[in-house]
């Protein structure tokens, strides 16, 4: 560049002639930018100032730890793309110290879970065998899951009977068998259970239900329901070359190869596909908002789009679940897919009264219900703040010359439902898990939960293959 | 175009101009560096345009995308400090050139594209990223550094070494 420069002007006006020696205002003109960076510097400071006041201020919202938090020590075991999730959020809650992090993947996830946790100032050791973690770090009070679903129950089975209390990511467990034996290691262990079907946390499903269902009875008899998780198209997870697992340890731990360990989710006997994947969130809503457990489900489904090589579960699937509620009757439809991400995902109840759409998401579908036209006045909850006033729907929308027929029903009026989470989604119920280790709170999933869910959601699968009606029997659903 | 034809209230305003483009991509490469995890990844995948696939393919690879976001990162960072100070004037404009070139073929405002990353304005074929070019353009024409900046003490240093070669 030096050279290029060489060839460059003879200096800007007045600057003299070329080879002329410098001079002092040679000097002057030529720093006579960098002030300039100076405030450049002073700018940036005060912006990363008001950033800093921001963030402080957002904190400053949750109310205080209490001084004698006693601490909860903590190990995350499995530092995927999901245990780094639960992570970020364990990060803002006050009284956890980490301890250790376990993972196959000493090379990659396991190092980053490391490295951010010793930036936060905690002495914590990398395990590869979560059995040499259990029986080296004697002071862990509870243990953090979120590894593939068929290791869920392994995993969990001998935490607790470590004497460590449990979070395990949904899906329970890949098979029914698998999430029995952590019912009951829970059970004979008297710990901690918290399955992590995390809405079941979310202030917004919590006031929804307590609230709006239970208390206002809003939706007056819940009939029919359907909700989806729709999502786009996207290629298989790959992985940075440098850091493939020797396949001697990918066999140890149960994966074929490279390819399968990182899309475990599509594989049989290893994850359960969309349905079990992005369902069980949801499904689980239908049970919980509906009191009732399934008593029959059709589905259809297949492989439609995705490669068979690589892709063993079905990509997409449809549902209906016939639930024998308090109130009588009612048809729960869902759907996934994985072919097309349009209006992604949430769940609608609608009852003779009045309808609640409701998603964990802040984006899109967060939270409404709307008023049928023959249902009693909404007045009462809109002036204690259960439900925002109405919004009209919006008119001028339609084409002027549309015609309109008598018999279209009148659209009702929506109100919005006045609860958003600013924190991460997880954070809610990690934060119930570890106040139900201090006594303070009560489980929110605890494994029988989490059971009636899984007996729900991998029935689907099975309906596929049988291609027929199935139903449930009572007693399925308790272990 | 000669340069030292320029009068002395027009080397100041490209001078100005300079230094205003040098905040632009200091500030735009600092705030990445500083960020928590800053990625051009959904930038890249929004692409639309002739160029489309190549952007994507920047992206698809994990990778390939953690060089993509380095370069990103300090090469703003640089090319802003190189045109705030006047050093290397002329890399340093010709690089934002190129960057700044790749932003626009990103995600040109040709007729008929719309995009679903809210813009601030209303663009047809010219956007912001278009003139910011042009005014580097001038600024690497008008070799402004060696009227203002370190490139007039590099420049005196080399020459006074290299005196035999000058003239
Ligand atoms: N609640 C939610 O919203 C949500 C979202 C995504 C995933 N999940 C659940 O979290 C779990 C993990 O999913 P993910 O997307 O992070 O998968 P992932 O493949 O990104 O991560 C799994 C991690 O577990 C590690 N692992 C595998 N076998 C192990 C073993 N035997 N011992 C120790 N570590 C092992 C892998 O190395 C990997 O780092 C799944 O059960 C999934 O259903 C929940």
């Amino acid at each position: 560049m030096a050279h290029d420069d060489e060839k460059d002007q003879d200096g800007g006006p007045g600057s003299g002639l070329g080879g002329k020696k410098l001079d002092r205002r040679d000097v002057l003109l030529g720093l006579s930018t960098v002030p300039a960076l100076g405030l450049f510097g002073e700018a940036w400071r005060k912006q990363r100032q008001y950033d800093q006041a921001q963030k402080e201020a957002a904190a400053e919202d949750a109310p205080p730890p209490p001084a004698d938090l006693e601490e909860i020590n903590v190990a995350l075991l499995g530092s995927g793309a999901q245990g780094q999730v639960l992570l970020d959020s364990m990060l803002r809650i006050p009284g956890l110290r980490f301890r250790a992090v376990c993972d196959i993947w000493t090379e990659y996830n396991q190092k980053r879970a490391v490295r951010i946790l010793k930036k936060y100032k905690f002495d914590v050791n990398g395990y590869e065998d979560h059995r040499e973690m259990l029986d080296k770090e004697k002071d862990l009070d509870a243990v953090v899951i979120a590894t593939p679903d068929f290791w869920h129950a392994p995993h969990t089975v001998d935490c607790l009977e470590a004497g460590k209390h449990v979070y395990c990511e949904k899906e329970m467990s890949n098979t029914l068998e698998g999430a029995q034996r952590m019912v009951h290691a829970a059970r004979e262990t008297g710990k901690l259970l918290q399955i992590g079907h995390q809405r079941r946390s979310h202030p917004r499903y919590l006031h929804s239900y307590e609230k709006l269902l239970q208390e206002a009875q809003l939706l007056g008899r819940i009939v029919t329901v359907n909700g989806q998780w729709n999502r786009a198209v996207s290629p298989d997870l790959g992985w940075p070359e440098r850091y493939t697992i020797p396949d001697a340890r990918l066999k140890q731990y149960g994966f074929k190869s490279m390819p399968q360990f990182r899309n475990w989710r599509w594989y049989k006997g290893l994850g359960g596909g969309p349905i079990v994947d992005l369902g069980s969130h949801q499904i689980d809503i239908y049970n919980w908002f509906l009191g009732a457990n399934p008593s029959h489900v059709i589905a259809s489904g297949g492989l439609d789009y995705h490669d068979p090589a690589t892709h063993e579960w079905y990509d997409t699937v449809m549902t209906v679940y016939e639930f024998e509620t308090a109130k009588g009757p009612a048809r729960a439809y869902y759907q996934t897919q994985t072919t097309n991400g349009s209006q992604g995902y949430y769940e609608t109840f609608m009852g003779d009264q009045g309808t609640l759409v409701i998603s964990e998401s802040e984006a899109a579908n967060s939270g409404s219900v709307y008023r049928d036209p023959n249902a009693p006045a909404w007045d009462e909850w809109v002036r204690r703040g259960y439900i925002s006033a109405p919004k009209l729907q919006e008119q001028g929308q339609k084409d002027e010359d549309a015609v309109l027929d008598v018999r279209e029903s009148v659209s009702p009026d929506e109100h919005r439902i006045p609860v958003v989470l600013r924190d991460p989604y997880h954070q809610p119920h990690l934060q119930n898990f570890f106040d139900a280790i201090r006594g303070t709170a009560t489980l929110h999933c605890p494994p029988e939960v989490g059971y009636e869910t899984a007996v729900t959601v991998l029935k689907v699968n099975e309906a596929i293959e049988a291609k027929e009606r199935l139903s449930f029997r009572p007693e399925e659903f308790e272990v | 175009m000669k340069e030292g034809t320029l009068s002395r209230v027009q080397m100041v305003t490209v001078v100005a101009l300079r230094v205003l483009i040098g905040w632009h991509f200091l500030y735009e490469g600092v705030s990445k560096l500083t960020a928590d995890a800053w990625s051009a990844k959904g930038y890249l995948l929004q692409s639309r345009g002739p160029l489309a696939e190549v952007f994507r393919w920047m992206a698809a690879d994990p990778e390939r995308l953690a060089t993509v976001d380095q370069l990103n990162m300090w090469g703003l960072t640089l090319i802003g400090l190189g045109l705030i100070l006047g050093c290397f004037t002329r890399l340093a404009s010709a690089s934002g050139i190129v960057v700044i070139l790749l932003f626009y073929l990103c995600n040109p405002p040709f007729v008929g594209y719309f995009y679903s990353i809210p813009a601030e304005g209303s663009y047809l074929i010219v956007n912001k990223n278009l003139v910011e070019l042009a005014a580097l353009a001038v600024i690497l024409v008008t070799g402004s550094g060696r009227a203002a900046g370190l490139d007039r003490i590099i420049h005196g240093l080399l020459k006074k070494r290299d005196r035999p070669a000058d003239s």
